[in-house]
């Protein structure tokens, strides 16, 4: 015999307790399911109905829960679980759904008749689940919920620099994200080094150095609620052009350390790496030379 | 201002290497485009938004690459790499475009 869950956190100081407990609760059980079969069989017998759905399907598991659970706190002294609901809820399906009606079709109907005997048998989990979860998703992907928490931070922020803080609020600067060409063309090609996509230098003897690849992983840039696609592309060419400089000054100091003072051939490669592409990858190569 | 991809320039002597210069655009995240694109594709025909978009973007990395060069003094650009990357994922609505080269003196 399984016990129901809440049974270990009692003080069960006996066997013999335990033993009297377990029968207490099946009897509470026993007659919550009978009460809840009866109320089914009413139900049937006066077709009562809505679109030729019975309201057994509903209050029969109500029923069962409810008066087990008068009864489980009469006699034990504690709610039990409402498990004569769970029982009502599988014969009910079972009764309803498969044995008196086998042309049941996958429909809006029967899902919503699934979902209203499944708030019967566990309502309160089914309601955390529709309240709570389902309507927690839906309101983040409206970005209702994101502006209702929004509007009550600025409102306490604004208060506690007011009143607490008696300094000004301090106003957020948005980034820049104009690349300054100009600069990044002069970082790159003042490194004392030669960066050369060209693989001949016709006035130049060429000392091979090996083979030199230098790698950047770049964060992706966050999407806003609501989306600024401009801003993204902004930000994220921004990001990316950075990387790139980042990434030849890397591949420049390798080379030099491993005495060249020249790269040939260079490459510049750019792909969406990451789970789901949440990062960029920026990777340079090319033949380290020593140019004479 | 010369752009080849090869290694050297015909009937022309580089005097001097300049360095190395890049340019890049990035072009998507236009749902509207993409929408009319997708229409195209059903219907048949070319899809002309995404093309004049993908030359727009190419224009812009090569001005940006040219403009670099020019301030170095360079009147000409060998070794040019040009790629297209897609950055946007199953969505592939982000294009990243790069040109880049080594900017030289010639004759």
């Amino acid at each position: 015999m399984v016990l129901p869950s809440n049974v270990n956190s009692m003080k069960l100081e006996t066997h013999k307790e335990k033993v009297k407990y377990v029968r207490e609760a099946i009897l509470c059980i026993s007659i919550g399911t009978l009460a809840g079969l009866v109320v089914y069989q009413i139900f049937l017998y006066f077709k009562i109905a809505i679109f030729g759905w019975n309201l057994g399907l509903i209050f029969a598991p109500l029923v069962a829960g409810y008066l087990e659970t008068i009864l489980a706190n009469k006699i034990i002294g504690e709610d039990i679980g409402a498990i004569s609901a769970f029982i009502l809820f599988a014969y009910t399906t079972f009764y309803s759904f498969i044995l008196k009606n086998p042309t049941l079709g996958f429909n809006v109907i029967t899902i919503g008749s699934i979902a209203v005997i499944l708030q019967a048998a566990f309502p309160t989990l089914i309601n955390y689940i529709l309240f709570t979860v389902g309507l927690g998703i839906i309101l983040y992907f409206l970005g209702i919920f994101k502006k209702i928490t929004g509007f009550f931070y600025n409102k306490i922020k604004a208060f506690v620099y007011k009143f607490i803080l008696k300094k000004p609020l301090e106003v957020p600067v948005e980034k820049d994200y104009e690349f300054n060409e100009s600069w990044s063309n002069e970082l790159i090609n003042n490194q004392n080094f030669f960066f050369m996509t060209s693989t001949d230098t016709p006035d130049k003897r060429i000392i091979n150095v090996g083979q030199f690849s230098s790698t950047i992983i770049i964060e992706k840039a966050i999407v806003q609620t609501p989306p600024d696609p401009i801003k993204f592309e902004k930000e994220t060419l921004y990001n990316l052009k950075k990387g790139k400089d980042e990434c030849l000054i890397n591949i420049a100091n390798d080379v030099k350390a491993a005495g060249g003072n020249g790269i040939i051939d260079l490459d510049i490669q750019y792909s969406l790496i990451g789970l789901g592409g949440d990062r960029y990858q920026v990777t340079s190569f090319g033949m380290g030379v020593y140019l004479t | 201002m010369i752009l080849t991809s090869s290694n050297t320039l015909e009937s022309k002597e580089i005097i001097e290497y300049k360095g190395l210069v890049t340019g890049e655009s990035l072009i998507g995240a236009n749902i509207y485009k993409d929408l009319f694109s997708g229409v195209r594709d059903v219907v048949g025909g070319r899809t002309s938004a995404y093309e004049e978009e993908l030359q727009k973007a190419r224009d812009i990395a090569l001005e940006s690459m040219i403009e670099k060069a020019e301030s170095l003094g360079a009147n000409a650009i060998i070794g040019l790499k040009l790629s297209y990357d897609n950055l946007g994922g199953t969505m592939g609505n982000t294009i990243l475009v790069t040109a880049y080269g080594t900017a030289v003196k010639c004759e």
